[in-house]
């Protein structure tokens, strides 16, 4: 007997739930496409193509569960992680932040010089009939007219234009409407920025609303070659490969700014090579190790302590566990910053408790213990609950055969309880190393990283961990170098992931799993 | 002396650990009670009792905390309801389908959330400023970009954690429904969903403590007041030199914290099952 049938109800809701979502994801790609976002364009484009095959079609039964979950994680997670992988390998910093055309243009608009001869023209402004800005300029010693507009230039003759007698300049052609000053005074402060065409490759630029000067960029692009020539010293600048326009002759002497350019693994040798990257980068390595090791060390034995007190019934002790566990279910962003309320150095409890003016965070000692300190606050009471779970689970016989064989308490606990707790426990141990390795939210949230010598442009601080260093070394004030940042990502993703992979096969929690 | 030597010590332990925990939650308390807005300890007594911090969140109109409250009960709320109803079909997949490729796809998806998210800022600040270009509604600076983002990331954490539970579900039940003719689909909606609701409510749960405890992100994405967390609203009270706020501050945390720690009190024991350890405290 069959229970199970198709149902027609569910299957038209299907058609119309994927139909609709299609048509939405249509619109959406046709718009991402329209503004220029082709890559985006082509994601969305792929879901469709994904989503209509799988929904309508028995391709694979195992995928109608997963291409939700899939996209998602595809478009906000996986994407993301390999557009880091990518800009890991490209000079990508502060100066190096546009793409090479514009690049280009900003250097090209950087800086000009004036025509040798010193030579300026009397203009008259006004609009052609069809409307656009235009300049009637006069040379008054060559007697040379001529009509300009931002994109095209006519010469004129004396007989085509008509003189002003007092000022000698051409103030009316064909062609040509002059502005009334109302009208001057109404577009005054947007002629500034505008270039008019003008004489032998210069350009006219207005110096108020009766004279124009030809300008000409100090540098000078040449296409063929791909280089920019300096015209007033001579000097030639050329793409040095690592997305700089360099001289020539000085390689150090290069034009601003610059544009991404993919450098391949040097941001990673960086890591190793350069002694202004090294440096930093081992010292705050060393602390990120140190600082997680001495978390989870304290942690585990404040919590284990707790768990072996309250580990026989006692008076009162659901109210301790409790209180205990508060620590934990507080939001960790509001504890954190209360912390570093506490830790303050005039008002701070933590010195009126002491008698003492400690400048907690002003001293790369203090300010350490401080993090470790709250670190311990907030992290104690997870493992005060894994502990009693795992002490649960230990089998009472074992302890208690010890102790008809004459073992002390001590003895049990240090020979029977611990080497079994730590067996059962090994992998949260791990699990929660890699979790401090990355604990961005405490580190910035406390200390920012501090104390830090910012006048030396140092971007390193005392407490700084390598997440919350590089996060810096990315978004910080000074200069931001999203290449080397991401390669340190890339790094910490491996140390992280070989930690944890090797606290899964102790664990063997895939095993278990599938 | 038995007492002194089995209990004493243990008390001892007990009231030490208490007096560690409460102190600067007790603290908090007091400094939300005081009117002098700064968070310092004068005495363990407390010589006043003033709602002014209590008042000026409610009734100061530079201060829309009930608005950011509001804010974070949206994005936390939908974050958790659509991932885990996403989550929850490709738990159902990993726990009870056979096919190829389950044991990699697994891998991949653990190996996935060991990338450090916080570094991948950067790429998605960009792709959601691409987002922003053709769907304004979506991008950078919106509660709907930022549901999108947390959604990615709470695909694998979740999808993880739903497995961990669903494993423990007898899968005889959906065995007998296959040889009585169901699909994978019905079994899915008819037998695996009810069963599996109380977990996947849990799941929510944690999943709504684990939005609504985020701050880097939503930092980046919510710059306009009126559309900030409460953890990013609460936070500008206290960053920089304005110590003068820590009243406001310490009453907001604990009106904001309340409903978190009794979501958290009554799952603990699913917290504790070690695998959701990491998914709660991000």
């Amino acid at each position: 007997m069959k229970i199970f049938q198709g149902n027609s109800l569910a299957v038209v809701a299907k058609i119309i739930f994927v139909s609709v979502s299609l048509a939405i994801l249509g619109l959406l790609a046709q718009s991402a496409f329209a503004t220029g976002e082709t890559l985006i364009a082509i994601f969305i484009a792929l879901a469709m193509i994904a989503i209509a095959l799988i929904y309508f079609s028995k391709v694979s039964i195992p995928l109608k569960f997963f291409l939700p979950g899939m996209l998602f994680l595809a478009a906000f997670v996986v994407i993301p992680i390999l557009y880091t992988l990518v800009m890991s390998g490209f000079q990508f910093k502060t100066g190096n932040y546009v793409d090479k055309p514009v690049a280009q243009e900003r250097i090209s608009a950087s800086g000009f010089v004036p025509d040798d001869s010193g030579i300026t023209y009397d203009v008259s402004l006004g609009r052609t009939d069809n409307g656009d800005l235009a300049l009637l300029a006069t040379e008054y010693f060559s007697q040379t007219f001529f009509l300009s507009t931002e994109d095209s230039l006519t010469d004129l003759s004396l007989e085509q234009v008509q003189i002003d007698p007092d000022l000698g300049i051409a103030v009316a052609t064909d062609n040509f409407t002059p502005l009334t000053p109302e009208q001057l005074a109404d577009i005054g402060a947007s002629l500034q920025g505008l270039r008019f065409v003008g004489k032998d490759g210069y350009f006219l630029s207005l110096e108020g609303f009766e004279v124009a000067i030809p300008l000409k960029p100090a540098l000078e692009y040449d296409q063929a070659s791909d280089t920019f020539k300096n015209l007033q010293t001579g000097a030639l600048y050329a793409d040095n490969g690592r997305g700089n326009y360099a001289n020539v002759e000085d390689p150090e002497d290069v034009l601003t700014p610059g544009w991404r350019s993919p450098i391949w693994f040097e941001n990673y040798f960086a890591l190793f090579a350069d002694p202004q990257v090294r440096e930093p980068f081992i010292g705050v390595f060393i602390w990120t190790v140190v600082f997680s090791v001495l978390t989870v060390l304290t942690q585990f034995a404040l919590g284990l302590l707790i768990a072996l007190a309250l580990d026989k019934p006692l008076r009162g002790r659901r109210f301790y566990r409790i209180i205990i566990i508060l620590p934990y279910a507080v939001p960790s962003i509001m504890s954190i910053l209360i912390w570093g309320g506490m830790f303050d150095t005039e008002f701070g409890a933590i010195n009126a408790l002491l008698g003492t003016k400690i400048a907690w965070f002003l001293d790369p000692m203090f300010a350490r213990v401080a993090v470790i300190v709250v670190n311990l606050w907030l992290g104690f009471p997870y493992f005060y609950l894994i502990s009693n779970g795992a002490l649960q689970a230990i089998p009472a016989e074992l302890s208690e055969a010890a102790t008809i064989d004459g073992a002390s308490n001590r003895q049990v606990f240090w020979q029977i309880t611990l080497p079994l707790l730590l067996k059962i426990l090994t992998p949260l141990l791990i699990a929660s190393f890699a979790f401090n390795f990355n604990n961005f939210n405490l580190i910035f949230l406390l200390t920012g990283g501090g104390p830090r010598n910012d006048l030396d442009g140092e971007i390193a601080g005392a407490t700084d961990i390598l997440i919350s260093y590089t996060y810096r070394i990315a978004f910080g004030s000074q200069t931001q170098d999203l290449g080397l940042a991401s390669a340190i990502s890339v790094v910490i993703f491996i140390i992280v992931a070989a930690i944890s992979l090797y606290g899964v096969r102790r664990s063997k929690v895939l095993e278990e799993f599938i | 002396m038995k007492w002194v030597r089995e209990k004493l010590w243990r008390h001892a332990v007990a009231w030490l650990a208490v007096a560690f925990a409460m102190f600067p939650l007790y603290l908090v308390i007091v400094t939300s009670f005081s009117s002098t807005g700064s968070l310092q300890l004068t005495s363990f007594i407390p010589t006043e009792l003033s709602f002014v911090n209590y008042d000026k969140l409610f009734n100061d109109p530079t201060i829309p905390f009930l608005t950011w409250v509001w804010n974070s009960l949206l994005v936390a709320g939908s974050v958790a309801l659509v991932s885990v109803v996403i989550g929850a079909a490709s738990a159902f997949a990993f726990s009870r389908l056979r096919f190829k490729g389950k044991k990699l796809g697994l891998q991949a998806l653990l190996l996935i959330q060991m990338f450090p998210a916080i570094l991948a800022i950067a790429a998605i600040y960009l792709i959601m400023e691409g987002i922003g270009n053709f769907a304004p509604g979506f991008g950078l600076g919106t509660q709907a970009g930022l549901i999108l983002v947390y959604l990615g990331g709470a695909m694998g954490v979740n999808i993880w954690l739903l497995k961990g539970f669903v494993d423990s579900i007898p899968i005889e039940i959906d065995e007998a429904a296959k040889i009585d003719g169901a699909s994978e689909m019905q079994t899915y909606w008819q037998i695996f969903i009810p069963l599996a609701s109380p977990v996947l409510a849990v799941v929510t749960l944690l999943s709504f403590i684990g939005t609504f405890n985020e701050y880097i992100l939503a930092r980046l994405f919510l710059v306009d007041m009126e559309i900030r967390t409460v953890a990013v609203g609460l936070q500008q009270f206290v960053a920089g030199q304005y110590s003068e706020n820590w009243g406001a501050f310490a009453a907001g945390s604990i009106l904001a914290s309340i409903p978190i720690v009794i979501i958290f009190l009554s799952l603990q024991r699913y917290i504790v099952s070690g695998l959701a350890g990491g998914a709660v405290k991000g």
